[in-house]
């Protein structure tokens, strides 16, 4: 907005006295103000006692800008969300740090997203889309085989077999509503997902945004 | 602006009327623009999309306010001490006074809710590691940091205050602002911290632009004293540490956050109260022994958008 003030006075190189001094000896100040080589001599030492200062305000300054801009990156842009539990596995590991793309991001058919079903509990999931609005989702648990409108999926993804839940079949014969998804986690036999009648059907709203890549550690990081 | 009287009146005005819209555009959004038992935004609702305009106005307003500010360079024999150092200088001034130490009082009430808060997520947090049902969250370390750096904020805010009504030999305006600056980046990572797992922006985005606007206003403040004095943008980071101060203070935060939050909306109306009378009549106050002898009346220079100060 404006450009930066320097309050010490400036160096004899420093051309921007030279105005001022000029402006001064047109008003006929020149017999009493100071003569330059005196202005020179305070201006070193004044730039001496405010080095130290103005370098270290420099330092905090950077920090303190630096911090803001990456709190607002973090907030609007990307988000860094740790795995917590084994409900993604072999995808994702419990403890892997992940990047998650959050602007303008609309949920598709396959994402790993990571989002906030407040119904069941605070903190955030980690889940793949299995299905969009308007599709139908069908579980067959006597095949271990999910089917959307009818197809059934190519899982590669999942870490075994599914089998039925404990808490029962759940909801395995849905269809998405308008403005909904449904998930579930790639381990399907220790996943609280859609299935499970206390997290549901996914509001989009609900989610934070979609899983690009595995950060930390390193030996596990890929692109998702 | 033209006729030299001070601006700080124009400021003020803007400022808190575009506050109080903002504010109040806010509380229409929370009653019209959230839906379920979850608050899940409603999708192009009316008050949020008015809501951004209005904080976008306000932006804009306050930069013009900013871009027309007179700073005023006064002849290096009418200047004792440091010119910027002094931008806060406010002899007398009980105006000044009042508002800074009104913040810093602020601060400090909020110094023991905030501690307790995160004593309390401590315990919580304690037990469930000893229970080994720890499944994340806030371990209220961050809360507690923030009462610490409160505490700091009160300190400086109180020197600052002290500073300007009874400056001393060598102006030291500014640098205590540092310690609410600092304060600021505890605060902010505490709120960053508690907003991780929420999908609605509309829940914390207003307390995060009020915080990040009030510790970048403070980190300017402090500028003054350390040769790097951005006067412009030091006033439009005070208008909007209000308006997004009085934008948060709508969406009924708890009782800590709210008192920070007045504390440091008190400290920007106290900037927009003093700063531009400053900028304007720089003040004659400072060391005796770096006078230069007089010049006649009159011969003041006016620099307005052209700032490159030279003087000592």
């Amino acid at each position: 907005m404006d450009e930066q003030l320097r309050d010490s006075q400036p160096t004899p190189e420093t051309p921007d006295a030279g105005p001022v001094l000029d402006q001064m000896d047109d008003l006929g100040l020149t017999e009493t103000a100071p003569t330059r080589d005196t202005r020179t001599s305070a201006s070193s030492r004044t730039q001496k006692d405010t080095s130290l200062g103005y370098e270290l305000y420099l330092n905090v300054r950077t920090l303190v800008f630096v911090l803001a801009a990456l709190i607002l990156v973090f907030t609007f842009v990307v988000r860094i969300i740790v795995v917590s539990g084994s409900s993604m596995e072999n995808t994702l590991q419990n403890g892997d740090s992940m990047l998650v793309w959050c602007l303008g991001y609309e949920p598709k058919q396959g994402d790993v997203v990571v989002l906030t079903q407040r119904s069941y509990q605070n903190d955030s999931l980690v889940k793949r889309v299995i299905a969009t609005e308007g599709q139908r989702v069908d579980i067959d648990y006597d095949t271990g085989t999910v089917y959307v409108d009818g197809v059934a999926l190519e899982e590669d993804y999942i870490k075994e077999t599914m089998r039925v839940p404990n808490y029962g079949e759940g909801l395995n014969h849905v269809t998405v509503p308008e403005g909904c998804i449904f998930v579930m986690g790639d381990n399907r036999n220790d996943s609280a997902d859609s299935r499970y009648p206390n997290i549901g059907i996914i509001d989009t709203r609900s989610v934070i945004g979609r899983a690009v890549m595995v950060v930390f550690p390193f030996p596990d990081f890929n692109l998702l | 602006m033209k006729n030299r009287r001070p601006c700080n009146v124009f400021w003020l005005v803007w400022t808190l009327l575009l506050a109080a819209a903002a504010a109040g555009v806010r509380m229409w959004q929370k009653a019209t623009a959230f839906e379920g038992s979850y608050g899940l935004p409603v999708r192009g609702a009316t008050a949020s999309v008015v809501l951004v305009c209005v904080l976008v106005i306000a932006g804009a307003a306050l930069a013009i306010l900013a871009a027309r500010q007179p700073v005023t360079t006064p002849p290096r024999s009418q200047i004792r001490g440091r010119r910027w150092d002094m931008s806060f200088f406010a002899t007398g001034d009980v105006v000044f006074l009042a508002l800074v130490w009104f913040g810093a009082f602020c601060s400090l009430a909020a110094v023991p809710l905030l501690f307790g808060q995160g004593r309390e997520l401590w315990k919580a947090y304690q037990l469930a590691v000893a229970m080994k049902t720890w499944q994340g969250g806030d371990n209220g370390v961050l809360g507690m940091v923030t009462a610490v750096l409160a505490l700091l904020a009160f300190l400086g805010l109180l020197q600052i205050g002290r500073d300007g009504f009874r400056p001393g030999r060598r102006g030291k305006g500014g640098f205590w602002a540092a310690l609410p600056a600092c304060a600021g980046c505890g605060w902010l990572l505490g709120t960053y911290r508690n907003c991780a797992a929420d999908p609605v922006l509309w829940d914390y985005v207003p307390l995060l632009l009020a915080v990040i606007a009030g510790m970048l206003m403070y980190t300017d403040w402090a500028g003054m004293s350390c040769a790097a004095a951005r006067p412009r943008r030091t006033l439009w980071l005070a208008g909007m540490t209000v308006v997004c101060s009085w934008v948060a203070l709508a969406s009924r935060p708890d009782t800590g956050t709210a008192l920070l939050l007045i504390s440091q909306s008190a400290s920007a109306l106290a900037a927009l109260w003093r700063l531009p009378i400053n900028l304007q009549h720089p003040p004659k106050v400072g060391s005796e022994d770096k006078l230069i002898p007089a010049v006649p009346q009159g011969t003041e220079m006016t620099t307005e958008n052209k700032e490159e100060d030279t003087h000592e």
